[in-house]
């Protein structure tokens, strides 16, 4: 049994781009030809989570079945009551399983068996099912589209995260034909562009240039008072964050080129964030499906928590605990070790302290011209590198192995 | 906008963009040819492409160019390499050099299938450095960096069930080449399980091998000539006349030059660049004292470069390499290691008829031989020559191989 990984080799773009066109066809004339769609997306779930992956492909079914139990219940129970207990134990379970698989490096050198590629985006759909169905947003269950929701399969092993009643509405039409047109015209250009980060400069950054200077860096262990601080080191820095980018927002394109392509707008994932003029504005650039999701399911709710329970009265201090908790938990959610979550103390420190500059800077007479905008990008873009170096998990390497 | 342009717009840079390519495809496979010059730059530049590729190195086979197999003591280019002492003294061969740091047996297996119908019957030089034959062996990653896919796909096309065949392709596999999947992959496991390669997978690599054929092609022209400038300056710094002595002496006199700047008889470049930074040269000393030659599954792997030799009779002499004595000396390498290695390598070759052997491995004291640690220049490279190249140049008896499947054990593998 074969098995294909998404958007890795050109066989896939050629198998998924001939298997969509009668999709494209049907949309090209105004229908959703969903039986054919479903049949389609079971094949590249099998694709993808079959042949030697099966275990994985197994355990995405129990998580599927699990998570329906799980929303299913709370909206019964939601119909009738709304006791804030119920609601976090609703949460808790939702992310129960993401929880085990992001723990189970701690205790074992295996991998978790409930684990598959994807569960971290397939859990951020669930919970935001449930959140949203404590706000009433969302009242009724539906189980069909919910699973397709779900297992969106484009977006299903690294997102963008999509919103349910976004998806809902793009998905129960079909765009007309002027709109769909666009949408295809807006697919091709992702995909080429995709194709140039990814494939080009992408592997360029990580294929060729990384291991030259990740060799390099380590050969200069002992630099600089055996810290291993050497220009090699920052080399890497620039060369990994580079390959971060290129690879991700290469990934992104292909995911929302093919969503586009079956009549879906799937939420952008980057907008230049090297051209961030500060921490803030990187996070509304960077990987942004997932940072709005934490702005609008962390930050949000822990502010008004706070605010509600009056447990600090400072604005101020309400917003930096809450930028705290919001970075400290994206920290954590990439992985339980300590570059993750020092990553994520970093990112909240920067943003805290750029806080205090805007603060700064509306009371004070602060210079405003291209050369102090050309020193704010410049500055943010170090700290983000830097803040890379720390997420690449390099120094874990260079300084204990 | 009618929705016929519309689509014109989005998609005729597509399709134009398609049409261009297959039009310099279809060009290059039809009009383009390896030209002398191409063949002389290419023989020496060592890159890689040239290396993976097919076209460039069949013709240049065809053309009285013999592969030199090898690996990082290829690029040693002093007055006295092969190269340059070929040209100078107008040999009735050139050599064509094979090898960058980590190819191996492996590696150079999968190439060769490239020039097969050019290599047949035909003699070659095979270069052979002990420091193969490491514990681990071929290093995956070097695999893959010089991993051909048309010898690969040339291989599968030819290969039929064997015990030969089955291991060749699970140690392909073990290389973890194009992750897993693809044709190529796909055949390799039913090779390795003693399956044929299917009708489809048949199909898609004729396809493939059709379409790497005409990139091959297409590229072939921009090979750098860097080295063969080099190696033209170089011979111009050597007697007109060929006369050992003469040569010695030259050899003598350049090295002086060009290694006394430190106690090993490194030539100064090197030794600058790799060795006298920090404390580099402090932390080896002493640190090889463990390191172990006599166990590998290189030995299996070069059984499957001699059983692929004695398979198309092609003629070779193997040239066993030394390592610098006071390099030795200085980290410990164990001689009699060293010497046993040596041993088992040439008693892989003798038992199976492989008869011309160069044995240069306790040669590593002689002044002047080594042009870095473990690489051979000045007098190395001349010593070799001198053996080489009478057989290259003279008529040799037909060899008799009596190929023998013992030699891909693992008990092989591991014994002492």
């Amino acid at each position: 049994m074969i098995n294909i990984q998404p958007y890795e080799s050109p066989e896939y773009f050629v198998l998924i781009l001939g298997l969509l066109l009668p999709i494209i066809i049907g949309l090209f004339y105004g229908k959703r030809l969903v039986n054919y769609e479903t049949l389609f997306s079971l094949v590249f779930l099998v694709l993808t989570f079959g042949g030697d992956k099966w275990q994985q492909g197994v355990a995405l079914i129990g998580y599927v079945l699990f998570e329906l139990l799980v929303i299913f219940s709370y909206s019964k129970y939601r119909s009738k009551q709304n006791q804030t207990s119920v609601f976090v134990v609703a949460v808790l379970l939702a992310i129960a399983p993401l929880v085990v698989v992001k723990l189970t490096p701690l205790f074992s050198t295996n991998s978790s068996i409930i684990g598959f590629l994807g569960i971290s985006y397939l859990t951020f759909k669930t919970v935001q099912m449930v959140m949203e169905m404590r706000d009433g947003a969302i009242k009724e269950f539906e189980p069909v589209l919910f699973v397709r929701f779900l297992l969106f399969f484009p977006t299903i092993s690294s997102g963008p995260i999509d919103r349910f009643r976004r998806f809902k509405k793009d998905y129960q039409t079909a765009p007309d034909r002027e709109k769909y047109l666009c949408m295809i015209d807006k697919a091709v250009k992702y995909l080429f562009l995709g194709f140039l980060y990814k494939f080009i400069l992408g592997y360029f950054f990580g294929k060729i240039l990384l291991p030259i200077v990740s060799h390099a860096a380590l050969a200069h262990k002992m630099a600089f008072f055996h810290t291993g601080l050497s220009w090699p080191l920052v080399e890497y820095m620039y060369t990994y964050s580079m390959y971060l980018f290129f690879d991700f927002a290469g990934y992104s394109l292909f995911a929302i080129a093919i969503s586009y392509l079956m009549g879906i707008e799937s939420p952008m994932n980057f907008n230049q964030p090297f051209k961030s003029h500060n921490v803030k504005d990187f996070w509304n650039r960077w990987h942004m499906s997932l940072s709005f999701w934490f702005r609008d399911y962390v930050f949000m709710r822990f502010t008004f928590f706070l605010m509600k329970h009056k447990l600090i009265k400072n604005k101020l201090r309400i917003s930096q605990v809450a930028y705290l908790a919001n970075f400290l938990i994206m920290g954590f959610w990439h992985g339980v070790t300590w570059y993750y979550v020092l990553y994520g103390a970093f990112h909240a420190v920067a943003i805290i302290i750029n806080d205090y500059w805007l603060r700064f800077k509306k009371t004070h007479n602060v210079p405003h011209n291209r050369w102090t905008e050309g020193l704010a990008i410049f500055t943010t873009f170090n700290v983000v590198c830097f803040s890379f170096l720390i997420f690449s998990g390099f120094l874990n390497t260079l300084w204990f192995k | 906008m009618s929705v016929k342009k519309k689509l014109w717009n989005i998609f005729g840079p597509i399709i134009t963009a398609g049409l261009l390519v297959f039009i310099a495809f279809f060009a290059a496979n039809q009009f383009v040819s390896v030209n002398k010059a191409t063949e002389k730059r290419a023989a020496v530049s060592l890159s890689s492409n040239v290396y993976k590729g097919s076209v460039i190195k069949s013709a240049a086979l065809k053309d009285g160019y013999v592969p030199f197999f090898g690996s990082s003591e290829l690029s040693r280019m002093d007055p006295f390499h092969p190269a340059s002492m070929a040209q100078k003294y107008h040999r009735n061969y050139r050599p064509f050099l094979l090898g960058n740091p980590g190819t191996q047996s492996l590696s150079h297996l999968m190439q060769m299938q490239g020039m097969k119908s050019q290599i047949k019957n035909k003699k070659v030089v095979f270069i052979i450095s002990p420091q193969w034959f490491t514990k681990q062996g071929q290093v995956p990653q070097a695999y893959n960096f010089y991993n051909s896919p048309i010898g690969t796909i040339k291989w599968i096309k030819s290969a039929t069930n064997s015990s030969m065949t089955r291991y060749t392709a699970k140690r392909i596999l073990a290389m973890n080449v194009s992750g897993n999947s693809g044709a190529i992959h796909q055949s390799l496991e039913n090779l390795a399980d003693g399956k044929k390669v299917t009708a489809m997978q048949k199909m898609q690599l004729n396809m493939s091998e059709s379409g790497l054929t005409a990139e091959d092609k297409l590229f072939s022209a921009f090979v750098s000539g860097k080295n063969e400038a080099k190696i033209s300056r170089d011979q111009a710094k050597l007697p007109k006349q060929y006369d050992f002595n003469k040569l010695t002496n030259t050899a003598n006199h350049l090295a002086a030059q060009q290694s006394n700047d430190n106690p090993f008889g490194i030539s100064n470049s090197f030794f600058k660049k790799r060795l006298a930074k920090g404390h580099k040269l402090e932390k080896l000393e002493g640190s090889q004292t463990e390191i172990n030659y006599l166990q590998s599954p290189e030995y299996a792997d070069f059984e499957l470069i001699l059983a692929q030799f004695a398979k198309w009779h092609v003629d070779p002499i193997f040239v066993i390499t030394p390592v610098n004595q006071k390099w030795v000396q200085y980290t410990g390498l164990s001689d009699e290691m060293y010497q046993k290695s040596d041993q088992k390598i040439k008693y892989q070759l003798s038992s199976q008829g492989f008869n011309h052997v160069v044995d240069l491995s306790a040669d590593g004291g002689k002044k002047y031989f080594m042009e870095d640690t473990i690489h051979l220049g000045w007098n190395g490279w001349l010593a070799m020559n001198q053996k080489v190249a009478p057989f290259l140049e003279q008529k040799q008896a037909q060899p008799k191989y009596q190929i023998q499947s013992r030699f891909i054990s693992n008990q092989w593998q591991q014994a002492e």
